[in-house]
């Protein structure tokens, strides 16, 4: 082998010094960068192969409802509440590329046929909360407004302060992807991101918009509040 | 320098590319830890964990912020992954893990070294290439990393693989054992580094350029941690502290 001395020790001394340069809170050489971004597409390559709609997420029976120490989170400075006119003018809208872009009431939404699901929120901070959540399946409203089978993408928007995430067609129609508009079998209180936000167990918290207003299907990923700030944009769970 | 050398190069190499990626993984892990460093899901407790709530010290991590820790995280878990294999499937094919595994006769031969550091017997127990302590640890260290991974890939797709995650106990327990695992490597290799420069700092030398001197050897030099760090035919007893001096120079002429 043609592995030289000298060579052994040039790349080790790097290697080296780049694990100590580490261990001091730093984010890491810049030229790591386009590695990591690499890393970052592999990844979402390796996780979307192995993404199953017949992959559930179920809450483990011996762990409590998390009620209300259920972590509240928006990115306004106080909670985004609707009042009584602006909740009655309030709409969902699905549009982009859909045949027919539904424009939805709450009152419509809840008419639609729902779905009550006991089950994890995996928040990317490392910590999980349980509840239930009661809504609309979005492969059903999907299928309602006739998405064109070509669009890849959904973004959730919201009025959160501009909060929105896209996300890939196949987590946002998963059997698990809810647009709900209940918690814990009570209407979803604006802490939580009423009147409507939408919740997977098999996307990271952020990727979860809260009060919603916009559905759009896309031919293209529209980055995404904390996705834009870097994390990861797949964000699976 | 291949043919001679202590440890073949392939070896020599994916140590220290371990050693990085593990330090990177290890550090990088404890800031994503740091977002949240408690195991008890929302609304609940957890029995196991006694330092619940408390971060770890931000000198001790790698990656800024959440999200770099998370990108540093899951870019080098393929490298420590795929370096991993490259030296299991390297020592089985080459046959160097016939150093490593246990067989009849190695607790027997921990007990004969622990009575030789403790002072119990007097001569270093000649157990070939790795004595059983050694031994011991680089046998367990592979396991441990295994460990690693299947509870990493419990807390990294608890959907995709919830069977897995539900064995484990669910996710705060995956998670739970995925830390308890990085504890045990993190000792183990604060134990192989203090070892390395306690008893056998030449040891550094067979892991970079393989070379190697029989005479060096702790065997050779009677050594236990911070004794006869130098060849005997030196004046090693100059190095030790005086009480040691005694204990050290009395050997010696046990040895010549």
């Amino acid at each position: 082998m043609t592995f030289d001395r000298r060579d052994f020790i040039r790349y080790g001394g790097t290697a080296l010094s780049a694990a100590l340069f580490g261990a001091c809170d730093s984010q890491g050489p810049e030229k790591a960068e386009k590695l990591l971004r690499y890393a970052e597409k592999k990844n979402e390559g390796v996780e979307r192969l192995i993404f199953r709609h017949t992959s559930m997420d179920h809450a483990k029976s011996n762990v409590r409802a998390a009620g209300d120490q259920f972590p509240s989170y928006f990115v306004s400075d106080v909670v985004p509440t609707l009042d009584a006119g602006a909740m009655a003018a309030w709409r969902l809208e699905i549009s982009g590329m859909v045949q027919k872009p539904l424009s939805l009431t709450l009152d419509d939404l809840m008419k639609l046929d729902r779905q009550t699901q006991r089950v994890n929120h995996y928040c990317v901070e490392g910590w999980t909360a349980v509840a239930e959540f009661t809504g609309v399946p979005l492969r059903s409203l999907a299928i309602l407004a006739q998405a064109d089978p070509k669009a890849g993408y959904v973004d959730f928007q919201s009025f959160d302060n501009g909060y929105h995430e896209s996300w890939d067609v196949e987590s946002a129609t998963h059997p698990q992807t809810l647009i709900v508009y209940a918690k814990d079998g009570a209407v979803l209180p604006p802490a939580y991101g009423a009147p409507a936000r939408v919740h997977s167990p098999v996307k990271l918290g952020y990727k979860n918009t809260k009060y919603l207003t916009k559905i759009v299907f896309m031919p293209e990923r529209n980055g995404g509040y904390w996705t834009d700030e870097g994390y990861e944009w797949y964000g699976g769970v | 320098m291949g043919e001679h050398a202590r440890h073949h190069w392939i070896v020599r190499v994916t140590h220290w590319v371990n050693a990085v990626a593990l330090t990177l993984m290890v550090a990088s892990g404890l800031r994503i830890f740091n977002g949240s460093p408690e195991f008890a899901p929302k609304g609940g407790t957890f029995c196991c964990y006694p330092f619940e709530g408390r971060s770890i010290p931000a000198s001790l991590t790698f990656g800024g912020w959440l999200a770099g820790a998370r990108h540093w995280h899951f870019a080098m878990m393929w490298v420590l992954v795929v370096n991993g294999l490259i030296y299991l499937g390297f020592i089985y094919l080459h046959g160097e893990w016939r150093d490593l595994v246990p067989r009849r006769g190695d607790l027997r031969d921990t007990w004969a070294m622990i009575k030789f550091y403790t002072f119990i017997t007097k001569n270093h127990p000649r157990q070939g290439k790795h004595n059983a302590l050694q031994k011991g640890a680089y046998f367990a260290m592979p396991w441990i990393a295994v460990v690693c991974v299947v509870t990493g890939l419990a807390i990294w797709k608890p959907v995709e693989f919830s069977p897995l995650t539900n064995v484990l106990g669910g996710y705060a327990w995956a998670r739970y054992w995925h830390f308890l695992a990085m504890v045990a490597i993190v000792v183990l290799a604060a134990s192989h580094i203090f070892m390395v420069f306690a008893v056998d700092p030449y040891s550094l030398r067979s892991m970079t350029t393989g070379g190697y001197s029989e005479r060096l050897s702790p065997e050779e030099r009677n050594a236990r941690p911070f004794y006869h760090l130098l060849p005997q035919a030196a004046a090693a007893p100059a190095v030790v502290a005086a009480p040691v001096a005694e204990v050290s120079a009395a050997e010696k002429s046990e040895i010549t």
